[in-house]
């Protein structure tokens, strides 16, 4: 049993985390520019504006990596099957989500 | 430093362009002879040999973005609110998610491309490639624009 069966399952999780993150601030970290500081979890603006990015990645990453593992629990074939459709599909619905979250600023 | 960062940046986004339009190319519409002409080139290249050279620029790329990222934070972002520039300003952060989900569909870009056991999956690596292809475009683009509005020294 090969672990590499579990990378598109891993691509299919990240694109659905980083989403699910974005919606709901679900940050690991936050980095404040303007202090050059960083800090654990979501904290609120200090000075400046805060980032969030870097923690949607390191949350997304870190789910994924554990969705992915789980899979190998999983028979193969089935999980290879749907992945196949999944590893697109999952990436293509969650662009056309963002896009639709960030719709106000095309739309003023 | 942040200047040279971003021509970094943008060199290595040029880079990455030129492969993965190659490749999906190649992949979408693969040249059956070689005639000699320039878009039967375009169209027979090796297409997998640029797997993983895509993989380390798309990863370069994304990385030298996220040191110049807080620079367009705290002095471009802010010029973009003050005078109303909603449709950049949302286009960059788009390109910032596309970027992100990007990142994460290169371990399953690798496996559809390198790993024996998915090479019959021609239809899956395709359509990864293609999206992986439009993720790079919309965002050297967008990147393009926000540079021209607010780039180099301004």
């Amino acid at each position: 049993m090969s672990v590499a069966r579990a990378l598109p399952v891993f691509s299919i999780a990240f694109a659905a985390i980083y989403i699910a993150s974005v919606y709901y601030n679900l940050a690991l970290v936050t980095y404040h520019p303007q202090l050059g500081q960083w800090a654990l979890l979501v904290e609120a603006p200090k000075e400046g504006p805060a980032m969030y990015w870097y923690g949607w990645l390191l949350t997304s990453a870190l789910g994924a990596g554990a969705v992915a593992a789980l899979s190998l629990a999983l028979p193969a074939r089935p999980v290879a099957r749907a992945s196949a459709v999944l590893v697109w599909l999952v990436p293509v619905a969650m662009i056309a989500l963002i896009a639709y979250i960030l719709r106000g600023y095309f739309l003023r | 430093m942040i200047s040279f960062l971003l021509i970094v940046h943008s060199l290595a986004a040029v880079t990455l362009l030129g492969a993965l339009t190659h490749q999906t190319i190649s992949v979408w519409w693969p040249a059956r002879a070689r005639t000699g002409s320039f878009v039967s080139s375009l169209r027979s290249v090796p297409s997998m040999t640029y797997t993983n050279a895509i993989i380390i620029l798309y990863v370069l790329t994304a990385f030298l973005g996220s040191l110049v990222y807080p620079e367009y934070r705290l002095n471009v972002r802010v010029m973009l609110q003050d005078f109303r520039l909603h449709v950049p300003e949302g286009a960059f952060e788009l390109k910032e998610h596309l970027i992100s989900i990007g990142l994460g569909l290169l371990p399953a870009y690798w496996y559809y491309w390198k790993y024996p056991g998915a090479k019959e999956a021609a239809a899956t690596r395709a359509i990864v490639t293609g999206l992986l292809a439009a993720i790079v475009w919309y965002a050297f683009l967008t990147g393009h624009v926000l540079n021209n509005i607010r780039g180099f020294g301004s």
